[in-house]
């Protein structure tokens, strides 16, 4: 294949067939289906450089293919939230193709440009606009050849469904992949800057929102079907040639040193290799995975081992993890940062002349991510290069991350990426690849691994446990005068490996600090919000839906809920009262009207017998995406157990790109954030984590859905840019099922999980 | 020791050569390329490595090979295809049931064992069906839905 002259600086407006044909010579290739085995040899000892496209080559984003398809190549990477078929929607958009004939690659670091991680429900939002340019500058190019080819201006043209027809004259019609025939799209289109800052084809004339014809429609998900027949390839599924299996053996304790590896008994399993050993980093590898499974677990990987030394690899007493009951004052015995997010008038100068104080103190605990399907990688690594095949959230991050590990070049690492199961932020994936590299580092061979449950469980980064202490008060009529809301944040971005600590080697990544996950928007006169961030607490921790603003949310729209109680005031006319944001004044009235909101002061009016119904209400700024979310819940006096009926959500992430998909992303929120809410909380002694399988960690279940879930979508026009719907959703949930129970039974909870213990012990102390 | 084990699945034998006490799930995956049963928990708890065996919804990561030789397994496979979906798949499909999907073969194939004994359930008697399957990513409507389609249609 030819390499292109790279002085074709031409803006979109010069284009012309001629710098079109100068800069194409060479040939398309349609990345139908990532072939591993064409990455291994790309990526060998040839010399071959598998660095990623050039963001200003139009062809880094897009390939017309002679059949007339196309294919959209991203860095951004589908975690189960429908982010491919938006963006393929939006490509379609601007390009004028139909969107079913339009192939997405996603996150393969050889085939796509870093557009930055995949978190943040920040991928519609800055990717889209990448790819929105792209596709403009396409059609504008597409629309040049046009030009040349019925030797009309291109004025006279216009392209639609993929093909480009004289105005007036429809007989005319060339088609993209007729008129591209079969070259790439070798056409600089300027980009500057990079990940989520990248500015690609700034001049490119992208389309008025207002006549957009893909945007907006609930386009079904490309990936549905392979999905429910078995034919979709889960990074769990691929196989590469050569490919043997491994398994982690994780110490006893989370800082315990390894102090021995009795071998015996391994050679008798058949297809057993090798165990590797690192520091403490322990593997084993095996011909089939089954006997992969069989020689981990007789050096300890099993879900229940009984101690440090009850297995064949015998590992130290290690007790340096916090007590799990006193999580909440080690974190405010822990030192770190000082934030202050407001500080208006003088909260201590207002306390003193207030009718009524009220104060209350939040704590939620670690949670967990909770994948079902544990994370799983392959690597190949040979001596002058590697590659990967990784479910990781950020690719190209992981192939700085590897380069650095394993001291090689990254035009000479390659990250071939499929679709794991759902991950929520930072799990099991990103830390697999490097366990998979250090074990085919060993072997020299390609080595798949897949975590145990008890791996993922006991291992992937948790969200953090979080206290905050809340002051509020009232003048004699009901007028909040003071707030005062400090926050405790261990880092929700600790991105050093655990097999890189486990190894001994140099640090890749950083611990990264807790920050004030808010957005504070009441007026109050007196203000004092702030947050104590400090790193890494006991157990490794990372992004997780909503990192941190889930919890935030949690206390400040609880507490807002006690000073109205207190106040005797209806919890949505005195949150009102306070809020300038108009986005936020819609999406809680639009709320309140769904569901049937009357106005009238928690707790409901005394309920007698077993079952008691309340309503409760919040909402969330979270990058600015604006949700209030209504539920109606129930509590069993007698059992304690809580069920969500029925849940109203206004939600308002500006124009939204696939209805449906927005509908089945908040659904997915709602749900796991009950989930989170009811009953999650990881487990810990003072070595290691006790919560390793779906017992020890319950999730919610069918039989506790709520029976409905409407949503309003607020603000849904092409005037407003589309923010990202992924994750703020879950924000609300958790002060909503609060205020509720306070609502019907008159019992404030404080502390997550609500599980039904904790929820009568509740009642019986105010009973 | 590994022992040749016949396997009847999605109608066809196949012989491999496993564990007698390996699990059936990694011969479906590892043997037979069969991709649809997935590993999740390998303990029995969560659904998603659900075959059918001889009309049983059954977890293939705690059912060694050795004891289902003879007996009729199914999996996701055998249902239907992208290009020829079975009915319930489709009815996944109509209602856009999936978010990563993993947990979606034990979904449908719990569902499918499930409507075959109960060919008009109501809403709770599904959920009661699919309560020992667990859905990270929150589809629960969705797939409640899509199996009240399929049965619906009367094509469990
Ligand atoms: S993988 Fe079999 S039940 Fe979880
Ligand atoms: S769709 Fe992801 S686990 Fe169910």
């Amino acid at each position: 294949m030819n390499t292109q002259p790279q002085d074709l600086h031409a803006s979109k407006s010069s284009l012309s067939r001629r710098n079109f044909l100068k800069g194409s010579a060479g040939l398309v290739v349609a990345f139908t289906i990532v072939d591993p085995r064409m990455a291994f040899a790309a990526a060998g000892g040839d010399g071959v450089s598998v660095a990623s496209p050039a963001s200003s080559k139009l062809s880094a984003w897009l390939a017309i293919n002679p059949d007339n398809t196309a294919t959209l190549f991203t860095g951004k990477v589908e975690t189960g939230t429908g982010v491919e078929t938006a963006l393929a929607q939006i490509a379609a958009e601007e390009l004028e193709f139909p969107v079913d004939r339009l192939e997405v690659v996603m996150g393969t670091t050889s085939k796509t440009v870093d557009q930055g991680p995949t978190y943040g429900s920040m991928s519609v939002r800055y990717a889209g606009p990448q790819i929105r340019n792209a596709a403009a500058a396409a059609r504008q190019a597409l629309l040049d050849m046009a030009a040349e080819h019925f030797k009309l201006p291109a004025q006279q043209l216009v392209a639609r469904e993929g093909t480009v027809s004289v105005i007036g004259a429809p007989a005319n019609t060339i088609s993209f992949g007729e008129l591209v025939a079969g070259k790439q799209l070798d056409i600089d289109i300027e980009a500057s800057g990079t990940g989520f800052g990248l500015q690609v084809a700034p001049k490119a004339p992208v389309k008025d929102p207002s006549t957009y014809a893909v945007i907006g429609q609930s386009v079904r998900r490309k990936d549905i079907p392979g999905k429910v027949t078995g034919q979709f390839t889960y990074i769990q599924d691929v196989k590469i040639d050569g490919m043997i299996h491994g398994r982690v053996v994780r110490p006893y304790g989370v800082g315990a040193e390894l102090v021995s590896v009795d071998e015996s008994g391994l050679k008798d399993i058949p297809g057993f290799v090798q165990v590797v050993r690192r520091g403490n980093f322990l593997g084993v590898v095996a011909e089939t995975e089954w006997a992969a499974i069989q020689a981990a677990e007789k050096l300890g990987s099993t879900l229940h081992p009984e101690g440090p030394q009850s297995a064949q690899a015998k590992w130290g007493e290690w007790t340096g993890l916090p007590q799990q009951d006193e999580i909440w004052d080690t974190l405010r015995k822990t030192t770190g940062t000082n934030e202050s997010v407001a500080a208006k008038g003088s909260v201590d100068m207002a306390l003193p002349f207030a009718a009524k104080t009220i104060q209350a103190t939040y704590q939620t605990p670690f949670q967990m991510h909770g994948s079902i399907g544990p994370s799983c990688a392959i690597a190949d690594v040979r001596p002058d290069g590697a590659t990967f095949w990784a479910g990781t959230q950020m690719p190209h991050q992981m192939r700085a991350d590897m380069a650095k590990m394993l001291g090689l070049p990254e035009d000479r690492i390659e990250v071939i990426w499929h679709e794991a199961s759902g991950a929520y932020g930072r799990n099991g994936l990103e830390h697999v690849i490097p366990d998979a590299a250090l074990l085919s580092q060993a072997v020299g061979r390609p080595v798949r691994v897949q975590w145990m449950r008890w791996d993922e469980h006991g291992w992937e980064p948790k969200g953090p446990p979080i206290v905050q202490d809340l002051t509020g008060a009232l003048d004699e009529n009901g007028n909040v005068v003071a707030w005062r809301h400090h926050m405790w944040v261990p880092t929700t971005g600790d991105t050093r490996l655990v097999a890189v600590e486990l190894a001994g080697l140099p640090e890749i990544g950083g611990e990264g600090t807790g920050n004030a996950s808010i957005t504070y928007a009441y007026n109050f006169d007196n203000a004092d919000v702030a947050c104590h961030g400090m790193g890494r607490v006991g157990l490794l921790t990372a992004w997780l839906r909503s990192p941190a603003q889930f919890e935030t949310t949690y206390a400040m729209e609880a507490f807002i809920d006690e000073l109205a109680a207190e106040a005797k005031q209806d919890p949505l006319t005195f949150r009102l009262k306070y809020l300038n944001d108009q986005r936020a004044i819609d999406v809680l009235r639009a709320a309140a009207e769904a569901y049937g909101w009357e106005s009238r002061p928690s707790p409901a009016p005394q309920q007698d017998g077993k079952m008691a119904t309340g309503r409760g209400i919040a909402w969330v700024n979270r990058d600015d995406v604006r949700v209030a979310t209504i539920a109606e819940v129930t509590v069993d006096r007698e059992s304690g157990e809580i069920r969500v009926k029925r849940v109203v959500v206004a939600h308002d992430c500006g124009l939204v790109v696939n209805p449906d998909g927005l509908r089945n992303q908040i659904e997915g929120n709602i749900i796991q954030s009950i989930s989170r809410t009811l009953h999650e909380e990881v487990t810990f002694d003072t070595s290691r984590v006790t919560s390793l399988d779906w017992e020890g960690y319950p999730i919610l279940r069918f039989e506790e859905i709520p029976d409905q879930i409407d949503m309003v979508f607020v603000n849904n026009r092409p005037e407003y840019p589309s923010y990202g719907g992924g994750e703020p959703s879950t924000c609300p949930t958790a002060a909503v099922i609060s205020n509720a129970v306070y609502d019907a039974v008159g019992v404030r909870l404080r502390q997550t999980p609500f599980r039904p213990e904790r929820v009568k012990a509740a009642m019986s102390q105010t009973g | 020791m590994a022992d040749s084990i016949t396997l009847n699945v999605n109608g066809q034998d196949h012989t491999v050569q496993a564990d007698p006490d390996s699990m059936l799930l990694y011969a479906l995956r590892n043997d037979l390329g069969l991709h649809g049963p997935k590993f999740g928990c390998g303990l029995g708890q969560c659904g998603a490595c659900t075959v059918i065996i001889d009309g049983a919804a059954t977890r293939s990561c705690v059912t060694p090979v050795s004891a289902v030789q003879g007996n009729k397994i199914v999996t996701l496979e055998g249902l239907g295809t992208i290009d020829s979906p079975h009915p319930l798949q489709q009815a996944f499909i109509d209602e856009q049931a999936a978010q990563c999907g993993y947990c979606i073969n034990g979904m449908i194939m719990t569902a499918k064992a499930f409507l075959n004994e109960n060919p008009d359930p109501s809403r709770d008697d599904i959920k009661q069906a699919l309560n020992e399957n667990l859905c990270r990513c929150g589809t629960h409507m969705r797939i409640v839905r899509a199996v009240e389609r399929a049965a619906k249609g009367g094509q469990g």
